[in-house]
Protein backbone atom coordinates (compact mmCIF):
# COMPACT_ATOMS: atom_id res chain seq x y z
CA UNK A 1 0.00 0.00 0.00
CA UNK A 2 1.15 3.27 -0.33
CA UNK A 3 2.08 5.07 2.73
CA UNK A 4 1.26 8.32 1.91
CA UNK A 5 -1.98 7.87 0.57
CA UNK A 6 -2.82 5.68 4.20
CA UNK A 7 -1.57 8.63 5.77
CA UNK A 8 -3.91 11.17 4.49
CA UNK A 9 -6.70 8.39 4.85
CA UNK A 10 -6.05 8.24 8.23
CA UNK A 11 -6.21 11.93 9.02
CA UNK A 12 -9.05 12.51 7.05
CA UNK A 13 -11.01 9.86 9.09
CA UNK A 14 -9.61 11.07 12.58
CA UNK A 15 -10.62 14.18 11.12
CA UNK A 16 -14.35 12.66 10.57
CA UNK A 17 -14.64 11.58 13.85
CA UNK A 18 -12.60 13.95 15.78
CA UNK A 19 -10.95 10.95 17.37
CA UNK A 20 -6.78 10.09 17.61
CA UNK A 21 -5.14 8.84 14.40
CA UNK A 22 -3.30 5.98 16.42
CA UNK A 23 -6.74 5.32 16.97
CA UNK A 24 -7.33 4.05 13.46
CA UNK A 25 -6.15 0.95 12.60
CA UNK A 26 -6.37 -1.07 9.19
CA UNK A 27 -8.52 -3.62 9.75
CA UNK A 28 -11.21 -2.02 12.08
CA UNK A 29 -14.55 -1.75 9.85
CA UNK A 30 -16.22 1.49 9.14
CA UNK A 31 -19.76 0.83 10.30
CA UNK A 32 -18.82 -1.86 13.26
CA UNK A 33 -15.75 -0.94 14.71
CA UNK A 34 -15.65 2.83 13.89
CA UNK A 35 -19.39 3.24 14.79
CA UNK A 36 -20.12 5.45 10.91
CA UNK A 37 -23.70 5.01 10.11
CA UNK A 38 -24.05 5.98 6.62
CA UNK A 39 -23.99 9.36 6.88
CA UNK A 40 -20.75 9.45 8.98
CA UNK A 41 -19.65 7.41 5.59
CA UNK A 42 -21.47 9.84 3.17
CA UNK A 43 -19.15 12.79 5.34
CA UNK A 44 -16.40 10.66 5.07
CA UNK A 45 -16.31 10.16 1.18
CA UNK A 46 -16.99 13.99 0.77
CA UNK A 47 -13.73 14.19 2.51
CA UNK A 48 -11.79 11.86 0.44
CA UNK A 49 -13.37 13.78 -2.73
CA UNK A 50 -11.89 16.82 -1.16
CA UNK A 51 -8.79 15.59 -0.08
CA UNK A 52 -7.53 14.07 -3.54
CA UNK A 53 -9.85 15.81 -6.09
CA UNK A 54 -11.47 12.51 -6.98
CA UNK A 55 -14.74 12.20 -7.83
CA UNK A 56 -16.42 9.21 -5.48
CA UNK A 57 -19.56 8.22 -6.78
CA UNK A 58 -21.92 6.71 -3.99
CA UNK A 59 -22.45 3.60 -5.91
CA UNK A 60 -18.74 3.13 -6.21
CA UNK A 61 -18.01 3.42 -2.40
CA UNK A 62 -20.49 0.77 -1.29
CA UNK A 63 -18.92 -2.77 -0.33
CA UNK A 64 -15.89 -1.08 1.47
CA UNK A 65 -16.00 -2.61 4.81
CA UNK A 66 -12.78 -1.63 6.64
CA UNK A 67 -10.06 1.30 6.52
CA UNK A 68 -7.80 -1.07 4.30
CA UNK A 69 -10.62 -1.28 1.77
CA UNK A 70 -10.70 2.49 1.63
CA UNK A 71 -7.36 2.95 1.40
CA UNK A 72 -6.97 0.15 -1.69
CA UNK A 73 -9.88 1.99 -3.12
CA UNK A 74 -8.62 5.26 -3.24
CA UNK A 75 -5.10 4.37 -4.55
CA UNK A 76 -7.23 2.93 -7.41
CA UNK A 77 -9.48 6.37 -7.94
CA UNK A 78 -6.05 8.59 -7.86
CA UNK A 79 -4.83 6.60 -11.05
CA UNK A 80 -7.67 8.53 -12.47
CA UNK A 81 -8.15 11.49 -13.80
CA UNK A 82 -8.13 14.41 -11.09
CA UNK A 83 -11.50 16.84 -10.71
CA UNK A 84 -9.32 19.68 -10.70
CA UNK B 1 -45.12 33.46 35.52
CA UNK B 2 -43.08 36.80 34.51
CA UNK B 3 -39.46 36.64 34.96
CA UNK B 4 -36.68 39.64 34.76
CA UNK B 5 -34.89 38.50 31.32
CA UNK B 6 -31.38 39.51 31.05
CA UNK B 7 -28.22 39.70 28.89
CA UNK B 8 -25.61 37.39 29.36
CA UNK B 9 -23.31 37.14 26.36
CA UNK B 10 -22.90 38.24 23.00
CA UNK B 11 -20.85 37.03 19.80
CA UNK B 12 -20.21 38.39 16.56
CA UNK B 13 -19.15 37.47 13.56
CA UNK B 14 -18.95 40.30 10.96
CA UNK B 15 -17.52 42.18 8.41
CA UNK B 16 -15.34 44.88 10.49
CA UNK B 17 -14.39 42.72 12.86
CA UNK B 18 -15.11 38.84 14.63
CA UNK B 19 -15.52 38.67 18.62
CA UNK B 20 -17.91 40.95 20.66
CA UNK B 21 -15.43 43.33 21.64
CA UNK B 22 -13.68 43.63 18.42
CA UNK B 23 -17.04 44.66 16.78
CA UNK B 24 -17.48 47.30 19.08
CA UNK B 25 -14.73 48.79 18.79
CA UNK B 26 -15.53 48.61 14.95
CA UNK B 27 -19.11 50.60 15.58
CA UNK B 28 -17.44 53.07 17.72
CA UNK B 29 -14.90 53.84 15.18
CA UNK B 30 -16.88 53.91 12.53
CA UNK B 31 -14.92 51.58 10.67
CA UNK B 32 -16.83 50.66 7.69
CA UNK B 33 -16.05 48.01 5.02
CA UNK B 34 -16.85 49.37 1.58
CA UNK B 35 -15.06 47.60 -1.49
CA UNK B 36 -16.45 47.46 -5.10
CA UNK B 37 -17.81 43.48 -5.78
CA UNK B 38 -16.16 40.84 -7.13
CA UNK B 39 -15.09 41.24 -10.93
CA UNK B 40 -16.51 38.15 -12.01
CA UNK B 41 -20.04 39.43 -11.21
CA UNK B 42 -20.01 41.45 -13.60
CA UNK B 43 -19.60 39.18 -16.65
CA UNK B 44 -23.10 37.71 -15.53
CA UNK B 45 -25.52 41.13 -14.97
CA UNK B 46 -25.07 44.86 -15.48
CA UNK B 47 -25.52 45.71 -12.08
CA UNK B 48 -26.79 49.28 -10.66
CA UNK B 49 -25.29 49.44 -7.38
CA UNK B 50 -21.12 48.10 -7.56
CA UNK B 51 -20.33 48.13 -3.83
CA UNK B 52 -20.76 46.00 -1.20
CA UNK B 53 -19.40 45.03 2.82
CA UNK B 54 -17.21 41.91 2.29
CA UNK B 55 -16.63 39.56 5.40
CA UNK B 56 -12.77 38.83 5.99
CA UNK B 57 -12.20 35.70 5.23
CA UNK B 58 -13.58 33.20 7.49
CA UNK B 59 -10.47 31.88 9.99
CA UNK B 60 -13.14 28.62 10.38
CA UNK B 61 -10.63 26.84 13.08
CA UNK B 62 -11.63 30.06 15.02
CA UNK B 63 -15.14 29.08 14.85
CA UNK B 64 -14.61 26.37 16.38
CA UNK B 65 -15.42 24.31 12.56
CA UNK B 66 -13.14 21.40 11.89
CA UNK B 67 -11.75 21.37 7.95
CA UNK B 68 -14.49 18.39 7.21
CA UNK B 69 -17.32 20.37 8.12
CA UNK B 70 -17.33 23.05 5.56
CA UNK B 71 -18.37 20.53 2.86
CA UNK B 72 -21.40 19.51 5.08
CA UNK B 73 -22.50 23.33 6.48
CA UNK B 74 -23.62 26.19 4.57
CA UNK B 75 -21.51 29.27 5.91
CA UNK B 76 -24.69 30.72 7.22
CA UNK B 77 -24.69 27.58 9.67
CA UNK B 78 -20.62 28.34 9.68
CA UNK B 79 -21.35 31.93 11.11
CA UNK B 80 -24.03 30.93 13.49
CA UNK B 81 -21.65 28.69 15.40
CA UNK B 82 -18.84 30.32 15.70
CA UNK B 83 -20.89 33.32 17.12
CA UNK B 84 -23.22 30.93 19.50
CA UNK B 85 -19.59 29.64 20.68
CA UNK B 86 -18.32 33.33 21.45
CA UNK B 87 -21.60 34.31 23.50
CA UNK B 88 -21.75 31.32 25.39
CA UNK B 89 -18.37 31.86 26.60
CA UNK B 90 -18.46 35.36 27.37
CA UNK B 91 -21.49 34.35 29.32
CA UNK B 92 -19.16 32.43 31.66
CA UNK B 93 -20.14 28.94 30.66
CA UNK B 94 -17.72 26.23 30.38
CA UNK B 95 -18.32 23.75 27.07
CA UNK B 96 -17.62 20.25 27.91
CA UNK B 97 -17.12 18.00 25.11
CA UNK B 98 -19.64 14.75 24.13
CA UNK B 99 -17.65 12.02 23.97
CA UNK B 100 -20.23 10.35 22.11
CA UNK B 101 -21.09 12.74 19.60
CA UNK B 102 -18.40 14.39 17.49
CA UNK B 103 -17.87 18.26 17.80
CA UNK B 104 -20.49 18.39 20.46
CA UNK B 105 -20.28 20.13 23.69
CA UNK B 106 -22.36 20.20 26.84
CA UNK B 107 -23.23 23.83 28.53
CA UNK B 108 -21.79 23.38 31.98
CA UNK B 109 -24.05 24.75 34.78
CA UNK B 110 -27.51 24.46 33.05
CA UNK B 111 -30.34 22.08 32.20
CA UNK B 112 -30.14 21.42 28.32
CA UNK B 113 -33.95 20.65 28.41
CA UNK B 114 -34.48 24.44 29.65
CA UNK B 115 -32.22 26.07 27.12
CA UNK B 116 -34.15 26.86 23.80
CA UNK B 117 -32.98 28.51 20.24
CA UNK B 118 -34.36 30.93 18.61
CA UNK B 119 -32.59 32.14 15.70
CA UNK B 120 -33.23 34.53 12.74
CA UNK B 121 -32.13 34.33 8.80
CA UNK B 122 -33.96 35.68 5.56
CA UNK B 123 -32.43 33.13 3.22
CA UNK B 124 -30.96 30.44 5.23
CA UNK B 125 -28.71 28.69 3.09
CA UNK B 126 -29.10 30.21 -0.41
CA UNK B 127 -25.63 30.16 -0.78
CA UNK B 128 -25.19 26.14 -1.09
CA UNK B 129 -28.87 26.11 -2.81
CA UNK B 130 -26.98 27.74 -6.06
CA UNK B 131 -23.94 26.36 -5.60
CA UNK B 132 -25.35 23.03 -6.22
CA UNK B 133 -28.21 24.59 -8.93
CA UNK B 134 -25.29 25.30 -11.07
CA UNK B 135 -23.45 21.91 -10.66
CA UNK B 136 -26.83 20.18 -11.44
CA UNK B 137 -27.39 22.86 -15.02
CA UNK B 138 -24.01 23.53 -15.99
CA UNK B 139 -22.36 19.60 -15.46
CA UNK B 140 -23.52 18.05 -18.81
CA UNK B 141 -23.52 21.21 -20.74
CA UNK B 142 -20.15 21.91 -19.90
CA UNK B 143 -19.05 18.43 -20.43
CA UNK B 144 -20.48 18.42 -23.96
CA UNK B 145 -19.06 21.79 -25.11
CA UNK B 146 -15.69 20.51 -23.45
CA UNK B 147 -15.70 17.99 -25.43
CA UNK B 148 -16.96 19.69 -28.47
CA UNK B 149 -14.09 22.33 -28.29
CA UNK B 150 -11.36 19.07 -27.84
CA UNK B 151 -12.68 17.94 -31.07
CA UNK B 152 -12.15 21.15 -32.77
CA UNK B 153 -8.57 22.08 -30.75
CA UNK B 154 -7.47 23.73 -34.17
CA UNK B 155 -10.84 25.81 -34.99
CA UNK B 156 -9.06 29.62 -34.23
CA UNK B 157 -12.59 30.43 -33.09
CA UNK B 158 -12.59 28.38 -30.21
CA UNK B 159 -11.95 31.59 -28.08
CA UNK B 160 -15.50 32.20 -27.58
CA UNK B 161 -16.42 28.78 -26.72
CA UNK B 162 -13.64 28.89 -23.97
CA UNK B 163 -15.20 32.10 -22.48
CA UNK B 164 -18.38 30.20 -22.17
CA UNK B 165 -17.06 27.28 -20.54
CA UNK B 166 -15.59 29.47 -17.96
CA UNK B 167 -18.38 31.21 -17.40
CA UNK B 168 -20.19 27.43 -17.14
CA UNK B 169 -17.81 26.73 -14.26
CA UNK B 170 -19.37 24.42 -11.67
CA UNK B 171 -17.84 22.69 -8.05
CA UNK B 172 -16.73 18.96 -8.28
CA UNK B 173 -19.57 17.84 -6.93
CA UNK B 174 -23.79 17.96 -6.18
CA UNK B 175 -23.38 17.77 -2.35
CA UNK B 176 -25.12 15.00 -0.58
CA UNK B 177 -25.57 17.03 2.10
CA UNK B 178 -27.26 20.13 -0.07
CA UNK B 179 -30.54 19.95 1.59
CA UNK B 180 -29.14 19.75 5.07
CA UNK B 181 -27.47 22.66 3.97
CA UNK B 182 -30.03 25.03 2.45
CA UNK B 183 -32.97 24.49 5.09
CA UNK B 184 -33.50 28.16 6.60
CA UNK B 185 -33.44 26.64 10.13
CA UNK B 186 -29.77 24.77 9.55
CA UNK B 187 -28.04 27.48 11.61
CA UNK B 188 -30.87 27.08 14.43
CA UNK B 189 -30.16 23.17 14.48
CA UNK B 190 -26.46 23.32 14.24
CA UNK B 191 -26.70 25.22 17.32
CA UNK B 192 -29.00 22.58 19.54
CA UNK B 193 -26.88 20.08 17.96
CA UNK B 194 -23.48 21.93 18.40
CA UNK B 195 -24.16 22.59 22.05
CA UNK B 196 -26.77 20.09 23.27
CA UNK B 197 -29.63 22.41 23.65
CA UNK B 198 -33.16 20.68 23.45
CA UNK B 199 -35.27 23.05 24.38
CA UNK B 200 -37.39 24.81 21.86
CA UNK B 201 -35.24 25.26 18.82
CA UNK B 202 -37.01 27.94 16.03
CA UNK B 203 -36.05 29.72 13.29
CA UNK B 204 -37.57 33.38 12.24
CA UNK B 205 -37.66 34.17 8.00
CA UNK B 206 -39.00 36.96 8.72
CA UNK B 207 -36.49 38.45 6.24
CA UNK B 208 -34.87 41.82 7.33
CA UNK B 209 -36.81 41.45 10.60
CA UNK B 210 -35.67 38.15 11.35
CA UNK B 211 -33.02 38.97 13.81
CA UNK B 212 -35.61 41.65 15.73
CA UNK B 213 -38.13 38.69 16.02
CA UNK B 214 -35.98 35.77 16.38
CA UNK B 215 -34.07 37.76 19.87
CA UNK B 216 -38.29 38.85 21.01
CA UNK B 217 -39.40 35.28 20.72
CA UNK B 218 -36.22 34.53 22.83
CA UNK B 219 -37.32 36.93 25.89
CA UNK B 220 -40.97 35.73 25.86
CA UNK B 221 -39.55 32.11 26.43
CA UNK B 222 -37.38 33.15 28.88
CA UNK B 223 -39.99 36.27 30.42
CA UNK B 224 -42.64 33.23 30.27
CA UNK B 225 -40.92 30.11 32.31
CA UNK B 226 -40.64 28.16 29.12
CA UNK B 227 -37.16 28.11 29.21
CA UNK B 228 -34.29 29.42 31.30
CA UNK B 229 -31.94 30.10 28.54
CA UNK B 230 -32.37 31.44 25.34
CA UNK B 231 -29.48 31.38 22.72
CA UNK B 232 -31.14 33.67 19.99
CA UNK B 233 -29.96 36.28 17.36
CA UNK B 234 -29.25 35.63 13.82
CA UNK B 235 -27.23 34.90 11.11
CA UNK B 236 -26.80 35.65 7.08
CA UNK B 237 -24.58 34.66 4.32
CA UNK B 238 -25.48 36.73 1.06
CA UNK B 239 -22.53 35.63 -1.63
CA UNK B 240 -22.76 33.28 -4.12
CA UNK B 241 -20.10 32.32 -7.09
CA UNK B 242 -22.67 34.54 -9.73
CA UNK B 243 -23.78 37.48 -7.71
CA UNK B 244 -27.60 36.49 -8.36
CA UNK B 245 -28.21 36.77 -4.35
CA UNK B 246 -27.08 40.58 -5.01
CA UNK B 247 -28.66 40.78 -8.41
CA UNK B 248 -31.88 40.35 -6.83
CA UNK B 249 -31.49 43.05 -4.22
CA UNK B 250 -30.34 45.16 -7.02
CA UNK B 251 -33.10 44.31 -9.55
CA UNK B 252 -35.84 45.90 -6.91
CA UNK B 253 -33.74 48.82 -6.80
CA UNK B 254 -33.00 48.76 -3.39
CA UNK B 255 -28.93 49.05 -3.20
CA UNK B 256 -26.86 52.12 -3.15
CA UNK B 257 -26.77 53.40 -6.49
CA UNK B 258 -24.48 56.61 -5.85
CA UNK B 259 -21.02 54.89 -5.94
CA UNK B 260 -18.98 57.68 -7.09
CA UNK B 261 -17.45 57.72 -3.32
CA UNK B 262 -17.33 54.45 -1.60
CA UNK B 263 -16.72 55.41 1.71
CA UNK B 264 -19.61 57.46 1.61
CA UNK B 265 -22.32 56.24 -0.29
CA UNK B 266 -23.84 54.11 2.95
CA UNK B 267 -25.86 57.01 4.32
CA UNK B 268 -29.07 56.37 6.25
CA UNK B 269 -31.27 59.68 7.10
CA UNK B 270 -28.97 61.32 4.82
CA UNK B 271 -30.78 63.95 2.75
CA UNK B 272 -28.28 62.41 -0.24
CA UNK B 273 -28.93 58.61 0.78
CA UNK B 274 -29.67 56.39 -2.54
CA UNK B 275 -30.53 52.99 -0.89
CA UNK B 276 -28.45 50.31 1.43
CA UNK B 277 -25.19 48.62 1.43
CA UNK B 278 -25.49 45.08 0.85
CA UNK B 279 -23.88 42.95 3.00
CA UNK B 280 -22.18 39.46 2.82
CA UNK B 281 -23.27 38.91 5.90
CA UNK B 282 -22.60 37.41 9.49
CA UNK B 283 -23.99 36.53 12.43
CA UNK B 284 -24.97 37.60 16.09
CA UNK B 285 -25.96 35.72 18.94
CA UNK B 286 -27.07 36.76 22.48
CA UNK B 287 -27.38 34.55 25.55
CA UNK B 288 -30.70 35.44 27.19
CA UNK B 289 -31.24 34.35 30.45
CA UNK B 290 -33.37 34.25 33.48
CA UNK B 291 -32.31 37.02 35.62
CA UNK B 292 -32.43 34.53 39.04
CA UNK B 293 -30.79 31.86 36.90
CA UNK B 294 -27.81 34.22 36.09
CA UNK B 295 -27.32 35.66 38.89
CA UNK B 296 -27.12 32.37 40.92
CA UNK B 297 -24.17 31.59 39.12
CA UNK B 298 -22.54 35.27 39.19
CA UNK B 299 -22.77 35.71 35.16
CA UNK B 300 -21.88 38.95 33.66
CA UNK B 301 -24.85 41.07 32.82
CA UNK B 302 -25.00 43.21 29.62
CA UNK B 303 -28.69 44.78 29.92
CA UNK B 304 -32.31 43.65 30.19
CA UNK B 305 -34.36 42.89 27.85
CA UNK B 306 -38.07 45.11 28.89
CA UNK B 307 -40.52 44.81 26.03
CA UNK B 308 -40.99 43.06 22.70
CA UNK B 309 -43.38 43.11 20.04
CA UNK B 310 -44.68 42.32 16.84
CA UNK B 311 -47.13 43.94 13.95
CA UNK B 312 -47.54 43.18 9.94
CA UNK B 313 -48.18 45.76 7.49
CA UNK B 314 -51.10 43.87 5.36
CA UNK B 315 -49.91 46.33 2.49
CA UNK B 316 -47.48 45.46 0.03
CA UNK B 317 -44.30 42.38 -0.51
CA UNK B 318 -41.54 45.13 -0.86
CA UNK B 319 -42.41 48.61 0.78
CA UNK B 320 -43.07 50.22 4.05
CA UNK B 321 -47.08 51.08 4.35
CA UNK B 322 -46.82 55.12 3.72
CA UNK B 323 -47.34 56.60 7.23
CA UNK B 324 -45.88 54.00 9.36
CA UNK B 325 -49.38 53.00 10.90
CA UNK B 326 -48.26 49.70 11.73
CA UNK B 327 -44.48 50.52 12.80
CA UNK B 328 -45.99 53.35 15.24
CA UNK B 329 -48.02 50.24 16.75
CA UNK B 330 -45.08 47.76 17.28
CA UNK B 331 -43.60 50.62 19.03
CA UNK B 332 -46.21 51.65 21.22
CA UNK B 333 -47.03 47.92 22.09
CA UNK B 334 -43.97 47.32 22.62
CA UNK B 335 -43.41 49.92 25.19
CA UNK B 336 -46.53 48.75 26.87
CA UNK B 337 -44.98 45.49 26.92
CA UNK B 338 -42.06 47.27 28.62
CA UNK B 339 -44.51 49.15 31.11
CA UNK B 340 -42.28 52.23 29.65
CA UNK B 341 -43.91 55.63 28.55
CA UNK B 342 -42.35 56.59 24.83
CA UNK B 343 -40.32 59.91 26.83
CA UNK B 344 -38.39 56.95 28.94
CA UNK B 345 -36.52 56.13 25.91
CA UNK B 346 -33.33 57.68 25.45
CA UNK B 347 -31.74 55.88 22.13
CA UNK B 348 -33.24 53.95 19.66
CA UNK B 349 -31.51 51.95 17.30
CA UNK B 350 -33.16 52.43 14.18
CA UNK B 351 -33.80 49.81 11.31
CA UNK B 352 -32.07 53.24 9.06
CA UNK B 353 -31.03 51.21 5.91
CA UNK B 354 -30.75 54.35 3.81
CA UNK B 355 -33.40 53.61 1.29
CA UNK B 356 -35.59 56.61 0.21
CA UNK B 357 -38.79 55.36 1.82
CA UNK B 358 -37.46 53.05 4.54
CA UNK B 359 -35.84 56.42 6.49
CA UNK B 360 -38.59 58.63 5.27
CA UNK B 361 -41.11 56.84 7.12
CA UNK B 362 -39.05 55.43 10.28
CA UNK B 363 -37.86 59.20 11.01
CA UNK B 364 -41.74 60.42 10.53
CA UNK B 365 -42.96 57.75 13.35
CA UNK B 366 -39.82 58.53 15.46
CA UNK B 367 -40.62 62.19 15.60
CA UNK B 368 -44.41 60.90 16.08
CA UNK B 369 -43.90 58.64 18.70
CA UNK B 370 -40.67 59.93 20.78
CA UNK B 371 -40.03 63.30 19.97
CA UNK B 372 -36.85 65.09 18.98
CA UNK B 373 -35.22 64.35 21.98
CA UNK B 374 -34.43 60.41 21.53
CA UNK B 375 -31.22 59.74 20.54
CA UNK B 376 -31.06 57.75 17.10
CA UNK B 377 -28.27 56.24 15.16
CA UNK B 378 -28.10 53.12 12.27
CA UNK B 379 -26.01 50.54 13.04
CA UNK B 380 -26.21 49.67 9.12
CA UNK B 381 -24.62 53.00 7.97
CA UNK B 382 -21.51 51.15 9.32
CA UNK B 383 -22.38 47.43 8.81
CA UNK B 384 -24.15 47.63 5.84
CA UNK B 385 -27.36 45.55 5.44
CA UNK B 386 -26.82 42.00 6.87
CA UNK B 387 -30.50 41.36 6.37
CA UNK B 388 -31.74 37.93 8.86
CA UNK B 389 -28.74 39.09 11.05
CA UNK B 390 -29.02 42.62 11.06
CA UNK B 391 -31.94 42.94 13.98
CA UNK B 392 -29.44 40.87 15.89
CA UNK B 393 -26.54 42.75 15.30
CA UNK B 394 -28.59 45.61 16.53
CA UNK B 395 -29.98 44.20 19.56
CA UNK B 396 -26.32 43.77 20.84
CA UNK B 397 -25.41 47.60 20.04
CA UNK B 398 -28.53 48.42 21.95
CA UNK B 399 -27.34 46.13 24.85
CA UNK B 400 -23.42 47.21 24.54
CA UNK B 401 -24.81 50.97 24.79
CA UNK B 402 -26.68 50.40 27.61
CA UNK B 403 -23.62 48.36 28.93
CA UNK B 404 -20.97 51.23 28.52
CA UNK B 405 -22.60 54.35 27.71
CA UNK B 406 -21.47 55.14 24.45
CA UNK B 407 -22.92 55.93 21.59
CA UNK B 408 -21.33 54.97 17.88
CA UNK B 409 -22.33 57.85 15.24
CA UNK B 410 -24.55 57.54 12.45
CA UNK B 411 -22.21 57.35 9.90
CA UNK B 412 -22.07 59.33 6.38
CA UNK B 413 -24.91 61.34 7.71
CA UNK B 414 -24.36 65.41 6.73
CA UNK B 415 -27.83 66.56 5.95
CA UNK B 416 -30.36 64.38 8.12
CA UNK B 417 -33.95 64.16 6.32
CA UNK B 418 -35.35 65.36 9.45
CA UNK B 419 -34.51 67.59 12.31
CA UNK B 420 -33.69 64.32 14.61
CA UNK B 421 -31.56 63.91 17.57
CA UNK B 422 -29.24 61.77 15.39
CA UNK B 423 -26.11 60.56 16.97
CA UNK B 424 -23.72 62.94 14.85
CA UNK B 425 -20.00 61.24 16.14
CA UNK B 426 -19.24 58.63 18.77
CA UNK B 427 -19.16 59.66 22.49
CA UNK B 428 -20.54 59.35 25.54
CA UNK B 429 -24.26 58.81 26.29
CA UNK B 430 -25.69 57.75 29.59
CA UNK B 431 -28.83 55.89 27.97
CA UNK B 432 -30.85 54.11 30.46
CA UNK B 433 -33.56 52.35 28.34
CA UNK B 434 -33.32 51.96 24.40
CA UNK B 435 -35.45 49.92 21.10
CA UNK B 436 -34.15 48.49 18.81
CA UNK B 437 -36.31 48.07 15.14
CA UNK B 438 -36.76 46.03 12.17
CA UNK B 439 -38.85 46.23 9.31
CA UNK B 440 -38.53 43.66 6.57
CA UNK B 441 -39.94 42.90 3.09
CA UNK B 442 -43.29 40.94 3.58
CA UNK B 443 -44.49 43.49 5.86
CA UNK B 444 -43.50 42.53 9.54
CA UNK B 445 -42.36 44.56 12.25
CA UNK B 446 -40.71 44.16 15.45
CA UNK B 447 -39.60 46.19 18.25
CA UNK B 448 -37.44 45.20 21.72
CA UNK B 449 -37.03 47.14 24.34
CA UNK B 450 -33.95 46.87 26.82
CA UNK B 451 -32.68 48.89 29.88
CA UNK B 452 -29.61 49.62 31.87
CA UNK B 453 -28.88 46.58 34.34
CA UNK B 454 -28.02 48.01 37.54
Amino acid sequence: MNDNVQQRVFRVISEVLNRKENEIQLTLSLRDELKMDSLGQMTLFIALEDEFQQSIPPEEAEGLVTVQDVIKFIERKTQEPSLV
Amino acid sequence: MSRRVVVTGAGVVSAIGKGVEAFWRGCLEGRAVVTTIPENWIQFADFHSRLWSPLPELDLESLGIARTERLHLDPVTMLAIGAGREALENAGFTLQPVEERARAYRVSGIDGTRAGVFLGTGIGGAHSFLHNHVHHLHQRTRALLAAYAGNHASDPDLASLNTVLGMLSHGPRYNPFVVSMLMPNAPSAALGIRFSLTGPNVTSCVACAAGTVAVGHGYRAVRDGDVDLAVTGGSEYLYDEHGHIFHGFDVAGTLVRDYSSPETANRPFDMKRSGFLFSQGGAAVLVLEDMEHARRRGAPIMAEVTGFAETFDAHSMMSLAPGGQQIERVLRTALADADLAPGSIDYINAHGTGTRNNDEVEAGVIERVFGKSVRVNSTKSILGHTIGASGAFEAVVTALTLRDGITHACKNLDEPLLDLNFVRSAGHFDARAAVSQSFAFGGHNAAIVMRRFD
